[in-house]
């Protein structure tokens, strides 16, 4: 059975309507996969939003969706007070914890929803929302094997790994790849030479068909954003090469990019790809785009 | 507006005010969106995409028809809502590429390229 990958949002920090930002999108994190007849959605930036509409057009009778934060910035949860299957009784959203017991994701869901923030309190939502916990950082949703690992990034996040039927897709937003390079002081050294990453982090990600990871800043932009919980688009390449990734989606876009910035960025990426002799696949991740795998 | 000239006999520092429309007559003129085959057989050639649908392939009974071995009978399709247009994978043996990417569906915009064996498109917005 194929699985489908939908990106509704793949702005970084903060939205970005306007034409400068067109053909990538201004929409913030948010990626839907349909494997095994699962629903499972990544983030709830304000993407999230529009793929409520799709979902109250595809499945009217009510939808059943399984929601993963990879952490809880604005730019990942603002969409979901906008999520219209969250207001039918009829809809079944469950909440995925990293951590069991901890109700944290659930709790800032409800957080951004006080009447400060919003005019919806979260308890008026008609849909039953129910948390899951991952075990040992794994759970299953139907035939599906999913997996979390801890990232670099301010207040951490979790990259999140699917697997069915020997497809894999992973997604993995929000990390500081830069930070957990194993020779730090490579990049200046010898910028064009593979830059070595954790080896449980490779292997979390080894053999993916796609991964879906940030690549927000250029390698001369990286050094003074340091700290800030992206990473070099360069690095994720390097990222991707060692673990025989087929496919790279650079994704997370910095706001101040336009769109003609990105092209750039993925070119270099490409480009750094056949320099370490690899035949990955790497491009833009762009709203609106489906893929089959 | 109009700017008065020296020509006309009128004074270089007024200017006469009128109502836009009823000086242009017109509103925005519009053009359907199109999809220019660059490469591939029967290029060069534009099909200006007027229907709800319309499917791109090598059978005879489809809009689009390219007469390409690399082609399914009925490859893809061009949906239409609105002003944007959906372009869609229909299960073919050889896929579709948006600007190199093979991809199941996507939204076009301008100057976006779909590839398909050895039939390469151009997609041109409307207006």
């Amino acid at each position: 059975m194929p699985a489908f990958v939908r990106f509704w949002g793949t702005r970084g920090s903060i939205p970005t309507p306007g034409h400068q930002t067109r053909r990538y999108g201004g929409n913030t994190s948010c990626v839907e996969l349909r494997m095994d007849g699962a629903l499972l959605v990544c983030d709830g930036g304000t993407g999230l939003r529009e793929l409520g509409l799709d979902l109250r057009r595809r499945m009217p009778e009510g939808v059943e969706a399984h929601l993963f934060f990879s952490h809880m910035h604005w730019d990942h949860i603002q969409g979901f007070p906008f999520f219209v299957p969250a207001y039918s009784p009829e809809s079944r959203l469950h909440v995925y914890e990293t951590t069991p017991g901890d109700d944290r994701v659930r709790r800032l869901l409800h957080g951004q929803m006080k009447s400060e923030y919003f005019p919806v309190s979260f308890s008026e939502l008609g849909a039953t929302i129910e948390a899951r916990y991952f075990s040992n950082r794994e759970l299953w949703v139907r035939g599906v094997r999913v997996r979390c690992f801890e990232q670099p990034h301010p207040g951490r996040s979790f990259a999140f790994s699917f697997e069915h039927e020997g497809k894999k897709i992973v997604y993995a937003t929000d990390s500081e790849l830069d930070s957990c390079v194993c020779d730090p002081l490579l990049r200046e050294r010898e910028p064009e030479a593979l830059r070595r990453l954790p080896a449980d982090l490779v292997r979390f990600i080894e053999g993916a068909d796609l991964l879906i990871a940030d690549g927000q800043y250029t390698d001369a932009e990286y050094p003074s954003k340091r700290g800030w919980g992206h990473a070099s688009a360069a690095t994720v390449v390097d990222l991707a090469v060692q673990a025989g990734v087929r496919q790279c989606a650079i994704f997370h876009h910095d706001p101040m990019h336009s769109d003609d910035v990105v092209e750039e960025k993925i070119q270099v990426c490409r480009a750094r790809a056949r320099t370490h002799g690899s035949e990955l696949v790497v491009f833009g991740a762009r709203e609106g785009v489906e893929l089959k795998l | 507006m109009i700017v008065s000239e020296d020509r006309f006999g009128f004074d270089s520092d007024s200017t006469l005010v009128g109502e836009p429309g009823a000086l242009t007559g017109w509103g925005p003129i519009r053009r359907p969106p199109r999809l220019e085959l660059l490469q591939g057989p029967g290029a060069p050639r534009a099909f200006d995409l007027l229907a709800d649908e319309m499917v791109i392939g090598r059978s005879s009974q489809v809009e689009i028809c390219i007469e390409s071995q690399l082609m399914s009978r009925r490859h893809a399709a061009l949906r239409r809502s609105g002003p944007d247009v959906r372009l869609v994978d229909l299960e073919s043996a050889n896929g579709v590429y948006l600007n190199g990417v093979r991809v199941h569906s996507a939204g076009l915009l301008e100057g976006d390229t779909i590839q398909i064996g050895d039939v390469l498109f151009v997609y041109r917005e409307g207006g």
